[in-house]
Parts: structure tokens; C-alpha cells; sequence
């Protein structure tokens, strides 16, 4: 892929509150860097000093000359970038990494999104309903608090929710819903916790559904320096999910060695 | 004139300002950023003998003002580094200080005779002190004797510029450092990370998968600095600080400290543009000041 990677210092346009713990997030950047559904960028506030040191990777919500990030407050940086206020200055690299797989002709998109994961999904959203489709979402949470955005994805999608205490939705998760829509002429795209789209990958490799995920890992510099963000590879090795990903065939992750500690936190928070 | 130029050994660099192994790739990944052949130089990624494919993750976690990694020195091997990396940065003009990493004698000589036989590699820097692998790496530089074996060898196989990382952990870095010199080595780099671990409450286990992880960043400086000012005093071949540099005001402390020139590692992380904006720094200062860097050099020693 052509890298027409840079980084910005842009300030803060806006922020919007979207419950307890979600942030979105808008930067002026002024230009447009030509952001695709799927990639994303590393954010630090370029008056943060020594501490938080690392930027943080968050995905693009939408591209464009004002950007905008959904925030998911897990750690010291994205408790910094919650309270940013208009004007604050922020240290944008971007874009990094694969997007989303073009769409194939003749299969139904199914968006399989958990929590925070929904940001690439609705920028793929977007796009797909830009060209006419309406693509099916199913988005899960923990509670009716996890699941933002999902007004927005009602708009363009054919959206099903879930969450696991049955405040909104179908009681459950994402994958109890998931097997009902596994036909032969669709095709999944998900991002969410590792555990829900191992097993995500897991159904739609035996149902032979074509299936793309958005991975998540740590990462120190975002353009495949520091060799810190590894999954590990289906047939050994690994892969890295910042110039490899982080959109990749699901395929190709050994999802039985992917087991990551539950707050991996880290450099992702 | 260039008041920036600084001599390590028969090498002459156009500036004090170096990327440190690890944290600028191949070199070639900065390229959108700004023009690499504007440093001092850049030190690769630690080359081995054959490709490696490193540790399984967690290799990284931020700590206060700093980082742990354990990434066990992934890296193309020194094969597809000459033929893929190199004719690249030789092409756009690059300073290229190859960082080598073995676990035998015999395996550092032969990297560094391939790279001998290259053009475009300007300096050896022989990594004798990574603490995330289990064989060789630290073991060499913990031990004068073995740090001396290990250098005299690469010495007399090689008539590249060589500069040998001493590790923090050493229980006598002055003696590894004496060694190395008298061994032969052109400069002492200094320092590499000092092991360090972290624990994550909730899972009740370390992060890093390897346990425990290299630690840089900021919270390192006071650490090397000191290191690079004790060896500065010891021997006398140049040494070259790293640790814990952002600024260009961090790299003054190290060059006033006696460091010959400086490298940023972690701080490319946080900003990808950070040498140069150091290098940038350290030209305006001094202009301002009417000096130049050599002048600059262990001014804080007198
Ligand atoms: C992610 C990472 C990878 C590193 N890999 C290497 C390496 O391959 N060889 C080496 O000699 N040093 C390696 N280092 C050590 C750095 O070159 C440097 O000595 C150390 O990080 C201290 O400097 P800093 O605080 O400016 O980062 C690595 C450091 C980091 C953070
Ligand atoms: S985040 Fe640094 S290599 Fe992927």
C-alpha cells in the first residue's frame, strides 16, 4: 500500500460525551490524509510531557479533513484524551495499517462489532451506504452502556443488538445471533475483544463464510519499528498487526494461541 | 564550518545525533517523516546471523515515563537486511552503524564479516548486552572476559569502525568497558535497557509474556547518564550516551557529561520526528552560543 502516512499536530475540534465511559473525539487536521474504513491512527497529546509516553492506536470513525476517533476510557491516556478540551493540541500519525477488504460483489455484508470495536465498523458502514448497500450489524455489549453509537448504525444498517444482562436487546451475545445470518452469499467483518471475534472466526470458518477481522494489539510505534505488536500466525511465526493489520483474513491468526491477558492494557490503554 | 561534526575513531559524523537499535527499524520506515540522512546516523535493528522471529506477546507495556519490551530481537537476519535494506540507505545517503547480535563468538564474526564486505556500512556496534534473549547477548557483556573475546574477535576479523553496547547490568561496567577497549573496540555505546517487570493486578501475572522486559524511555536518563559519565572518566575511546533522550536539552546533558555523540531510541515512539528535532536543537544552541558541538563535549567535567 502506498504510505501516505504523517504526522500532524491538530487540535482538538470537538469533544461529545456518548455515556459513561465513550468519548468522540473530532481533530482539525485541515487536510484530507485520505483515512480508509479500517485503518487507523496513533494519538498523544502533544503536551503530555514524559507521561503517558506512548501515543495510543484508535481507529478511524470517520476520515476526512476533521477526523474523528470513538474513545473507550481503559487507562491514563484515554483519561487524558476524555477530558481534552476544544483547542488542546494532539500529535496525529496516520494513516496507518491495512483497511477493510474491499467488499466482494454478491455477498451481504455482516458487521459483528463488541463495544468499542463498533468505530471501523460504522466508517465501513458508511461507505457501504454511500454505494446503495445496507450492509446487517449485530453489536453486543456488556450492558446498554456499551453500546455507543448504535443510533448511528441503526441509521444505515439492519442492526441487531445484544447484551449479556438484557438491558438492551437480545439477551446474550453477538454470536448467539451470529449463526442464524451465516449464509452462503454473505460475509463477515467484526472487531471487538479477542475472545468474541476468535470466536466469531471460529463459526465462520466452519460455515466457510469469508471472514475479516480488525485486530487489537499494544503498540509502541504504529509503522512497524518496534516490533511490539504481535499475533501470532496460523502455521507459526507471527504477524504484526500494525503493517499486517490491522484489518486481516481471519484465517490467518492462530486464534488458539491468541489468548491475550484480559486487560492487556499496556500501551493500548 | 560544520559546529555540529563530531569524531568517533577514524569516523567522522556530520552531527551527534544517532537513532538507537530497536526504535528506528531498518531506517527506511522514517522516511515519511523527515529526511534520515540528515542525522549523525542511524543504528539498525539488532542483526542475527539468521532470521528470528521473536517473543510471543505481551512484548511491550508503558511504565511511568517509560516502557518495558521483550521483544527478543526479531529481525530479518543479516542476509535480507545486505540484500532488501541496505542498497536503500546507501542510495539516500545514510550514516548506517549495523547493530549485531550473536550467541557464539563464531556467529558475531560471521555477521561482521559479511557486513565488512558491504558497502555503506559505515560502523559496527556490537549488542553484547540485550537482556531479553536466554542465550549469549547479556552473558558477553556482563564479563570482561567474555566482552573482550567477543570484541577482540570482531577486531581482528573486520576493519569497520567498531563500537561495543555495554549493558547496565554488568556488576563492573568500568571493567567490561576497560576491556573492551583494550580489545580493540573504536567507541563504547552506552547504555542498553536495564531489566525491569511489571505485574497486571486483575490477571495476577506479569504482562510481558518473556516476565521481564528491557526499560527505556525518560525515566531511564538519570540512570545512563551517570553510567556514561563514570565511563567517560574510565577510558579513551569516545563514548556515545543513550537513555532516556527527547530533547535536545537531554542530549546536552549527556554531551556535556563527555558523550562523543547521542542516540534517541524510545523517544521515535513518541514522536517519530524527535532526533531531528533534537539535532535541530542542539544547531540552534549552538549557534546561539558562538560554539560547537566538540567544544560543547565534557564542559561539565571541568
Ligand atoms: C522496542 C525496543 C527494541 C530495542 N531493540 C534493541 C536491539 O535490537 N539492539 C540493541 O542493541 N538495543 C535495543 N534496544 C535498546 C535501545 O537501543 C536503547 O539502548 C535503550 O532503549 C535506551 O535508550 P532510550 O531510553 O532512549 O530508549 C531496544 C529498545 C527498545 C525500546
Ligand atoms: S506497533 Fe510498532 S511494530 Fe507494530
Amino acid at each position: 500500500m502506498a504510505p501516505h502516512r504523517a504526522q500532524v499536530v491538530a487540535p482538538l475540534l470537538r469533544r461529545e460525551s456518548m455515556g459513561n465511559a465513550y468519548q468522540v473525539l473530532t481533530f482539525d487536521v485541515g487536510r484530507d490524509l485520505g483515512a480508509l474504513p479500517g485503518q487507523f491512527l496513533m494519538v498523544r497529546g502533544a503536551e503530555w510531557g514524559d507521561a503517558p509516553l506512548l501515543p495510543r492506536p484508535m481507529s478511524y470513525l470517520s476520515g476526512g479533513a476533521t477526523p474523528t476517533i470513538l474513545v473507550k476510557v481503559v487507562g491514563e491516556g484515554t483519561t487524558r484524551m476524555a477530558r481534552a478540551e476544544p483547542g488542546e493540541p494532539f500529535s496525529l500519525i496516520g494513516p496507518l495499517g491495512v483497511p477493510w477488504r474491499a467488499p466482494t460483489p454478491g455477498r451481504r455484508a455482516v458487521l459483528v462489532a463488541g463495544g468499542v470495536g463498533v468505530a471501523p465498523l460504522l466508517f465501513l458502514a458508511r461507505t457501504l451506504s454511500a454505494t446503495g448497500q445496507r450492509p446487517i450489524a449485530l453489536y453486543g455489549g456488556r450492558t446498554k452502556k456499551d453500546l455507543p453509537l448504535d443510533d448511528d448504525l441503526a441509521l444505515i444498517t439492519d442492526l441487531h443488538l445484544t447484551t449479556e444482562d438484557g438491558s438492551r436487546g437480545q439477551k446474550g451475545r453477538v454470536t448467539d445471533a451470529l449463526g442464524a445470518l451465516l449464509a452462503e452469499d454473505v460475509e463477515v467483518f467484526t472487531c471487538g475483544p479477542d475472545r468474541m471475534m476468535a470466536a466469531v472466526a471460529e463459526m465462520c470458518a466452519r460455515r466457510d463464510v469469508p471472514c475479516e477481522v480488525s485486530v487489537e494489539t499494544p503498540m509502541a510505534c504504529g509503522y512497524g519499528v518496534c516490533l511490539g505488536c504481535p499475533l501470532p500466525a496460523a502455521g507459526g511465526g507471527y504477524i504484526y498487526a500494525c503493517t499486517e493489520g490491522p484489518c486481516i483474513d481471519a484465517r490467518r491468526i492462530d486464534w488458539s494461541r491468541a489468548e491475550r491477558a484480559p486487560s492487556a492494557g499496556g500501551a493500548a490503554s | 564550518m560544520n559546529r555540529l561534526a563530531v569524531q568517533i575513531g577514524s569516523l567522522e559524523l556530520e552531527n551527534p545525533v544517532l537513532t538507537a537499535s530497536g526504535t528506528f527499524g531498518y531506517g527506511l520506515e522514517y522516511d515519511d517523516f523527515f529526511d534520515v540522512a540528515t542525522l549523525g546516523g542511524i543504528c539498525t535493528k539488532g542483526l542475527s546471523r539468521e532470521p528470528r522471529a521473536g517473543n510471543p506477546p505481551e512484548r511491550i507495556c508503558e511504565t511511568p515515563a517509560s516502557m518495558l519490551n521483550a521483544i527478543g530481537l526479531a529481525n530479518v537476519g543479516v542476509e535480507a537486511f545486505c540484500r532488501d535494506k541496505l542498497p536503500i540507505l546507501r542510495e539516500r545517503g545514510v550514516t548506517v552503524i549495523a547493530n549485531i547480535f550473536a550467541s557464539s563468538t563464531d556467529d558475531f564474526v560471521a555477521i561482521a564479516e559479511r557486513l565488512g564486505g558491504e558497502p555503506g556500512v559505515h560502523a559496527l556496534e556490537l549488542n553484547v548486552s540485550c537482556p531479553n534473549v536466554s542465550h549469549g547477548g547479556i552473558e558477553f557483556g556482563k564479563d570482561p572476559t567474555l566482552a573482550a573475546q567477543v570484541t577482540g574477535a570482531v577486531r581482528r576479523a573486520v576493519k569497520l569502525p567498531l563500537w561495543v553496547k555495554m549493558s547496565p547490568e554488568a556488576g563492573d561496567i568500568v571493567a567490561v568497558a576497560k576491556a573492551c577497549e583494550d580489545a580493540g573496540a573504536d567507541a563504547l555505546t552506552a547504555i542498553n535497557t536495564i531489566r525491569g517487570m511489571t505485574i497486571d493486578v486483575d490477571a495476577e501475572r506479569q504482562r510481558l509474556a518473556n516476565r521481564t522486559g528491557g526499560f527505556s524511555g525518560p525515566a531511564l536518563r538519570p540512570i545512563a547518564l551517570r553510567i556514561v559519565w563514570d565511563l567517560v572518566g574510565a577510558v579513551k575511546i569516545p563514548v556515545i550516551g543513550i537513555g532516556g533522550i527527547s530533547t535536545w536539552r537531554d542530549a546536552l546533558e549527556f554531551l556535556l557529561a563527555g558523550a562523543r555523540a547521542i542516540q534517541v531510541g524510545t523517544a521515535s515512539f513518541a514522536d517519530p520526528c524527535a532526533a531531528q528535532k533534537v539535532l535541530a536543537g542542539i544547531a540552534a544552541h549552538c549557534e546561539r552560543h558562538g560554539t560547537t558541538v566538540t567544544e560543547l563535549i565534557g564542559r561539565a567535567r571541568r
